[in-house]
């Protein structure tokens, strides 16, 4: 009897099903360990050994890797969320009212909002912290100076999409928000309308803005940053892991 | 033809083998080279990664179970609170503008900051410290020393500004000052503010703690980050209706919708 979970393991294990899925034994052998972090397209991000010092959670206080665990959940949560979202202004289906009815209609859907909406103001805040842990640690030396450069457009965009993100409930506090920032763009010395006009589609807080703020925060900005934090992870990597004492 | 003795490289392999030799390492991987000691991945950062992705689910969780994210009345373009704030990630900026021209503060200056900000390493190139938290002692204490300088100087000009600003500043110097109240209170004295403070602590942190580069950029970022933690609690915490100050615990409630001016 007892031997039956261990028999259907071992005949799992050999299967050609496991096999062609598993190229390594379980990992508890320096080779399957080895094996395990390369051949899988996540984990290869890793290298396969890491300096000791790199773990120690009061060096990087884990605010990259917190920043990119962040973004993934406002991905997945933010893919939830334009199942119930139309970026419109008026009519039968409206932003406002689908906000509405995903915090009293949806099952779940308060809770859903309300992670996007706390993960995202957490994520400036580890992007910041990150970027102050780089700078004193002096992380951007030598050979980092690109990956930092890369991370400062990681920071700007990082603002970026929390800001256009801003308006979609399309409230009074998300308007009002956003015409701030609207004033502003406007304010640009020589190209203040033209900018103006093309970012948010108008001399208007309207309609356009809300279509081009939410192509922006659902499709351009994520892809940009996608793109970005792949770029910076491999750098991390071709620069030789992450920095420590020499 | 004798065959060589030991394994025998597959068909193809050798020549990748000698692909390989035309790039040096060196120049696709720039690693430091030092002493190494090295734990594997798999187990040792993985559960840590694991442990940390597990602790900050739950805490979001949590955070989101206990915490609604703010929803007002529909947006209406004829109702505007008074006052309107950004979020607050960028009420920094919206708190340097009440001190200066619009596009100087919301533009200029975060566009030639953030270009600086890239520049960082490109001017700051020893090697010295990589890896070490603030270098040195002695970059504690500069860093230790910018912070506090930034602090209260930014607390202090805007303590000054409102001074000034509710003893008829603006219409002194719309009478008296070339330029009215544009040229000199939006433009030519912010911007002289600006850098010349940072050229002060610059110079300061030269003379006193004989800062060399890596230093004096410490000294330079732990300014930043001191004015703009304090400039974003100001106008988070301390801005009220009219973006007038106030007391953190005497803010007054945001008035919903302001009387259309007559
Ligand atoms: C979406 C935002 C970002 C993500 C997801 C991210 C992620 C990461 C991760 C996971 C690491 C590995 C070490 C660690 O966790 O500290 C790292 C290292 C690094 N990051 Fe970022 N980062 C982001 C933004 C930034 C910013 C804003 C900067 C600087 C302006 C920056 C500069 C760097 C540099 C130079 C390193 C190498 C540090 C070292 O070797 O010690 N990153 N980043």
């Amino acid at each position: 009897m007892l031997e039956i979970p261990s028999l259907i393991w071992q005949k799992t294990k050999t299967s050609y099903i496991w096999r062609s899925l598993f190229r390594h034994g379980y990992p508890d052998s320096r080779k399957n360990q080895s094996l395990a972090v390369f051949t899988n397209v996540f984990l290869h991000l890793h290298p396969v050994k890491v300096r000791r010092h790199a773990l120690a959670i009061p060096y990087t206080w884990c605010m990259g890797g917190l920043s990119f665990f962040l973004f993934l959940i406002l991905t997945l949560t933010g893919t939830l969320l334009m199942f119930y979202y139309h970026p419109s202004v008026d009519g039968v289906y409206n932003a406002y009212t689908d906000i509405k009815d995903l915090e009293t209609v949806v099952v779940f859907g308060q809770l859903l909002r309300n992670m996007h909406r706390w993960a995202a103001h957490g994520m400036v805040i580890t992007v910041f912290l990150h970027m102050v842990r780089v700078f004193y640690t002096g992380s951007y030396k030598p050979p980092r100076e690109f990956n930092w450069v890369i991370g400062t457009l990681l920071f700007f965009f990082t603002i970026l999409l929390s800001y256009t993100g801003y308006l979609l409930p399309w409230d009074q506090l998300s308007f009002w928000a956003v015409t701030v920032g609207y004033e502003i763009a406007r304010a640009t010395p020589a190209i203040g309308d033209e900018f103006a006009f093309i970012f948010f589609g108008g001399f208007q807080l309207g309609p356009n803005a809300l279509l081009r703020f939410y192509v922006l925060h659902v499709v351009g900005l994520p892809l940009t940053v996608g793109f970005l934090i792949a770029i910076h992870f491999w750098r991390i990597r071709k620069d030789g892991g992450i920095t420590g004492p020499l | 033809m004798t065959t060589p003795r030991g394994p025998q490289p597959f068909a193809g392999q050798e020549k990748r083998l000698r692909l390989l030799a035309f790039v040096r390492q060196d120049s696709i991987v720039r690693v430091d080279k030092r002493v190494e000691d090295t734990a594997m991945v798999w187990p040792h950062l993985l559960v840590i990664e694991f442990i940390a992705a597990m602790l900050w689910s739950i805490g979001l969780f949590v955070i989101a179970a206990a915490f609604n994210a703010p929803l007002q009345d529909h947006a209406s373009p004829d109702c505007t609170p008074n006052p309107s704030k950004a979020p607050w990630y960028l009420l920094n900026l919206q708190e340097l503008l009440l001190h200066m021209d619009k596009g100087l503060a919301g533009v200029v200056v975060p566009t030639i900051w953030l270009t600086f900000m890239a520049a960082i390493p490109y001017i700051d190139r020893s090697r010295e410290g990589v890896g070490i938290w603030f270098t040195s002692p002695n970059g504690l204490r500069v860093t230790i020393f910018a912070a506090v300088f930034a602090t209260v100087g930014t607390f202090s000009l805007i303590l000054l500004d409102a001074f000034l600003k509710a003893h008829g500043y603006i219409e002194f110097a719309t009478e008296h000052f070339p330029g009215g109240k544009q040229l000199l209170p939006n433009y030519l004295i912010p911007i002289g503010v600006m850098l010349g403070l940072s050229f002060l602590l610059v110079l300061i942190v030269q003379r006193l703690y004989a800062a060399n580069t890596r230093e004096w950029m410490m000294a330079i970022f732990t300014g930043f980050v001191a004015v703009y933690v304090v400039l974003t609690v100001v106008g988070t915490s301390l801005r009220g209706p009219g973006m007038d100050l106030f007391a953190p615990w005497a803010v007054p409630a945001t008035h919903q919708c302001l009387e259309p001016s007559k």
